[in-house]
């Protein structure tokens, strides 16, 4: 008989005695190999979910505002932090010239697209409900006053009655003020101007002689009524200027979910979703919401939850936001609509307001229906809507503040990082507009300022000198009577040059050339392949240092600063609860198969007794835990799979919390197999039973056959 | 006896204690720079303005100034650098209006406001109201570099809206005008020190008298110590303005 033949008829021998040995002992097979399947089910779906917040995370930031490597000027002081720092915005030098740096980019293979990019904060003046609906008054004037009075302007009346309701709306509400003033007081006697004045503004004398002199009615109110308002002021925004044609390419993840792009070539803005949910909302609005997510996706309860509680309190205490929107045909509407809803007789707008918003558990999701069903409709929820102009005001780098008006084209949100503070707040400006705010120092800026101070002839005295220099011995205090010098504004005004129309700004297309020519504080770049991030950074580096530019180049996570930590934090913290659990899953898988192996020491000195050879009973253990590993691994495997397919059947795994949102890159996590990672984790299991067999398998061949048998069970 | 004659007349030779003033003294102090400053009808001035910070590049502006005794109205228009043209502040009652020409609003600004983001404040450059605002206290006379000062604590009245709360003069006792000027937050920290070198005055008709004028003004920041401002009044007119001049629709066409 050949070695072979010979073989072949060991290796079947052991495998039928290694299946009979299964099946004789079927607890303790079916023991040891659920615990198999539950390891693999545990790492299989551990590394799904795990597989897919990664991948979810990357392709948020990536696709939002990172790209895959970010470009930016070498002699900046601070590093590029996108989504701000600790120490708030960082404080980069200007490229000069983008679309140098584009044209350089592109020369590198596998650089898909360069998106020019300026990130900075500025303040949006929002003025009190008053100064907005003077405005709104004073352009209606301006326009009569350019184009002649119509016969019938019911928008111009609307304006003008609305106001005259706010005014008494503020006579209401500082009459109780007043009544409980100390009228001996100095305050008070200097408010009873404001009050008297407030008193001619809802008089009907007023406003019917309003259009007699309309310039002067409006400065009336603007100077003496809207003061007592003290309500509005000004709203931080954090926008990246861009090229909004390219950022669309580049960044699928910002979607604009109202309103349309900014189109190509023009100027415009798209807000943040987030920032304006937060910041520009109707604020009574903007707590219902909070309070229905609290109670749908945390399962708060008014009842028991102190915050909903003061929640509740301030709506039903501060309706006056919604009735200043309200002009008098609106409140009516107001009043019928919500006297047929909430079943009252209730005349009173503030009354029936406060009404609706004094919810509780049982009556909240009803008053929050007709809310937005019946209310709404008639108020302005969002104090900027598509279609309006916002005014941005920032410091600029020349020193000077600068102002741009920007036209609202709609609201943007970015995909998976809606509820993060940090990144969902970003709006989206045209970068145009935001090379006017960032007013960049040109030559011939400096050269202007330096002509000015020359024709001034100022000289600059040292602090620690000034009273030395200004009082000491050779000064004297000179008083000379001087001649009246006439000047005329018109002429000085003409030299400072002339402007160009804010209309024309908004109906002007630039080109591609015109927008990739100026100023960026750096550069998103975009892959063919992500993959090759590592590689073409250098490349990048030197083909901008052939055309003249030094750069530094960063990656995506690298740039998103305090948002990439958070998300390095967080991804540390998930390997490392799937390490646990891999670790729980292959002590428990250990020490079932090293009791199972010892268990069987008297049956492997029997079969040594009788003369199996050690070899022998070694691969016949392995055999067994092999058949083992791959039967309950493989139905392991298959229940994982199946348990993390139902999980995305059902919807997946609902965030309930902010850091959750983010963490899932959306409202809900749905697990995907990573076939890479499942196959590796798989194996590791398998490899670890074996390892787990073996040496209890040695110990128990060391046993002599009489050792065995003397042994206890 | 040779002795204390000596010690007498030492004692005679001695400089004396510096005599308080007393309040009502102190008062027609504080009255009498109102009065120097007072243009009693129109005043409209070319200034220069330049502000230096720590890191970033010096602003300069030039802008005319007007004002209005009667009824406390006061107008900055900038003229220079072309940017900057066309924008403009105008006081009207208690109220601080700022207009771009580039956006085409009005916003509603407050006393502390930082005229054109410099350290400058709206009272720089307005008619001096210190016995309005202020209730004074004489500190001590002193000298301040060559001249001899009066210093004087003035601490705002309830109920009036200035930049800083409290404010310390240093006078000129020959002539009464403001030399040094020291202004605190309500804390007591020191916020910004101004001095006022140079002086002029111009005849104004409507006052039938003569208008006070700092020629040079520089405002040191004592927070941010690498700030500072210097304000140079270039030339003064007191003949009266236009009737309509201080209202939005004026500067709104002269930005066009």
């Amino acid at each position: 008989m050949s070695v072979v033949a010979s073989r072949v008829r060991q290796g079947r021998i052991l495998l039928q005695m290694a299946m009979r040995n299964l099946v004789a002992s079927r607890v303790r097979t079916l023991v040891v190999g659920g615990i198999v399947a539950l390891g693999v089910v545990i790492v299989v779906l551990g590394s799904s979910l795990l597989d897919s917040i990664d991948v979810g995370m990357t392709r948020s930031i990536q696709g939002s505002l990172g790209g895959h490597v970010q470009l930016y000027n070498a002699a900046s002081r601070d590093p590029l932090a996108l989504y701000g720092g600790t120490m708030g915005e960082s404080v980069l030098e200007p490229i000069d010239d983008f679309a140098r740096l584009k044209a350089a980019a592109l020369t590198v293979p596998g650089v898909k697209l360069v998106v020019p990019m300026g990130i900075d904060q500025a303040m949006v003046s929002m003025g009190n409900v008053f100064d907005v609906a003077l405005e709104r008054l004073r352009a209606d004037v301006r326009r009569r006053m350019e184009q002649g009075a119509p016969a019938d302007a019911p928008d111009y009346e609307a304006h003008k009655a609305h106001l005259r309701r706010m005014a008494t709306l503020l006579q209401q509400e500082l009459r109780a003020a007043r009544e409980i003033a100390d009228e001996t007081s100095g305050v008070y006697r200097d408010r009873k101007a404001d009050f008297d004045a407030l008193s001619t503004a809802v008089e009907g004398g007023f406003w019917e002689t309003f259009d007699a002199d309309p310039l002067g009615s409006l400065e009336f109110l603007e100077n003496r009524v809207a003061p007592l308002s003290l309500d509005g002021g000004f709203t931080f925004i954090r926008y990246v200027g861009t090229d909004p044609e390219a950022f669309q390419k580049a960044f699928p993840g910002a979607q604009v979910v109202e309103g349309s792009p900014i189109p190509p070539g023009q100027r415009g803005a798209l807000l943040g979703k987030l920032y304006a949910e937060e910041w520009l909302k109707l604020r009574a609005a903007r707590r219902l919401d909070k309070i229905k997510e609290a109670r749908d996706l945390n399962g708060r309860r008014i009842a028991k939850d102190e915050e909903l509680q003061r929640w509740v309190k301030e709506n039903t205490g501060q309706t006056r936001d919604i009735l200043l929107q309200l002009d008098p045909v609106r409140t009516r509407e107001a009043v019928r609509r919500l006297q047929a809803a909430l079943g009252t007789k209730e005349e009173d707008p503030g009354k029936i307001v406060a009404a609706l918003l004094d919810t509780n558990d049982d009556n909240f999701d009803a008053r929050y229906r007709i809310f937005y069903a019946e209310l709404a409709p008639l108020l302005q929820l969002y104090s900027v809507k598509v279609g309006d102009f916002i005014t941005i005001k920032a410091p600029s780098r020349s020193g000077y503040v600068s102002s741009v008006n920007v036209p609202i084209h709609g609201f943007v949100e970015f995909r998976g990082l809606e509820r993060s503070a940090l990144a969902g707040m970003m709006s989206v400006l045209d970068i145009h507009s935001w090379r006017d705010l960032y007013g960049y120092m040109t030559p011939e800026r400096a050269a202007e300022v330096r002509r000015l101070k020359e024709r001034a002839g100022a000289r600059t005295v040292a602090r620690e000198d000034a009273e030395a220099a200004l009082f000491g011995g050779g000064a004297e205090v000179p008083v000379e009577p001087v001649a009246v010098k006439p000047f005329d504004e018109a002429a000085l005004l003409l030299a400072g040059g002339g402007r160009q129309s804010r209309e024309d700004l908004f109906r002007r297309r630039y080109t591609q050339a015109e927008t990739d020519t100026g100023v960026a504080l750096n550069a998103a770049v975009i892959l063919d392949d992500p993959r090759r991030i590592g590689e073409t950074m250098p490349k990048l580096v030197e083909a901008a240092a052939r055309a003249g530019m030094k750069v530094k180049a960063v990656t995506w996570l690298e740039a998103s600063g305090i948002v990439g930590q958070s998300m390095g934090l967080l991804r540390m913290v998930l390997y490392l609860a799937v390490l646990i659990i891999f670790a729980v899953a292959l002590v428990i898988i250990n020490n079932a198969m090293v009791m199972a192996t010892l268990q069987r020491v008297k049956e492997i000195g029997t079969m040594r007794a009788i003369g199996a050879q050690r070899r022998f009973v070694l691969v016949l253990v392995v055999v067994e835990v092999v058949t083992t590993g791959l039967v309950f691994g493989g139905l392991g495997a298959a229940l994982g799979i199946a348990i993390v397919h139902a999980i995305g059947w059902t919807g997946g795994i609902a965030a309930t919390n902010d850091t959750m949102y983010f963490l899932f890159s959306g409202p809900a996590l749905i697990p995907r197999l990573g076939t890479a990672s499942l196959v590796t984790s798989v194996a590791i299991v398998f490899l670890v039973s074996i390892l787990s067999a073996l040496y209890p398998a040695v110990l128990a061949m060391r046993v002599t056959p009489l050792e065995a048998m003397q042994s206890d069970e | 006896m040779r002795t204390i004659r000596i010690l007498a007349l030492l004692l005679l030779l001695a400089p004396l204690p510096a005599r308080s003033l007393s309040q009502e003294e102190t008062d027609r102090v504080i009255r009498k720079i109102d009065e120097m400053e007072r243009s009693g009808g129109d005043y409209k001035a070319l200034v220069y303005m330049e502000a230096k910070e720590k890191d970033k590049t010096d602003v300069v502006y030039e802008l005319l100034a007007y004002r209005r005794s009667g009824d406390q109205k006061l107008m900055f228009l900038f003229l220079e650098p072309k940017t900057e043209a066309g924008k403009g502040y105008l006081r009207l009652e208690k109220n601080l209006w700022f207009y771009d020409p580039r956006v085409g609003r009005w916003e509603r600004r407050t006393e502390r406001e930082r005229i054109g983001g410099t350290d400058t404040r709206r009272g720089d450059l307005d008619e001096s109201r210190l016995a309005e605002e202020f209730t004074a206290k004489w500190e001590a006379d002193e000298k301040l570099g060559k001249f001899e000062v009066h210093r004087i604590l003035l601490t705002v009245r309830p109920g009036v809206d200035v930049a800083f709360p409290t404010v310390r003069l240093w006078v000129n006792k020959e002539n009464g005008v403001v030399l040094k000027r020291q202004e605190l937050a309500l804390s007591g920290r020191l916020m910004r020190t101004g001095y006022f070198p140079r002086w002029k005055k111009v005849w104004s008709e409507s006052k039938k008298g003569e208008v006070w004028y700092a020629e040079e003004m520089r405002y040191y920041d004592e927070v941010e110590k690498a700030n500072q401002t210097l304000l140079l009044v270039k030339s003064v007119d007191t003949r009266p303005l236009e009737t309509n001049l201080f209202t939005k629709a004026w500067l709104e066409s002269k930005s066009r």
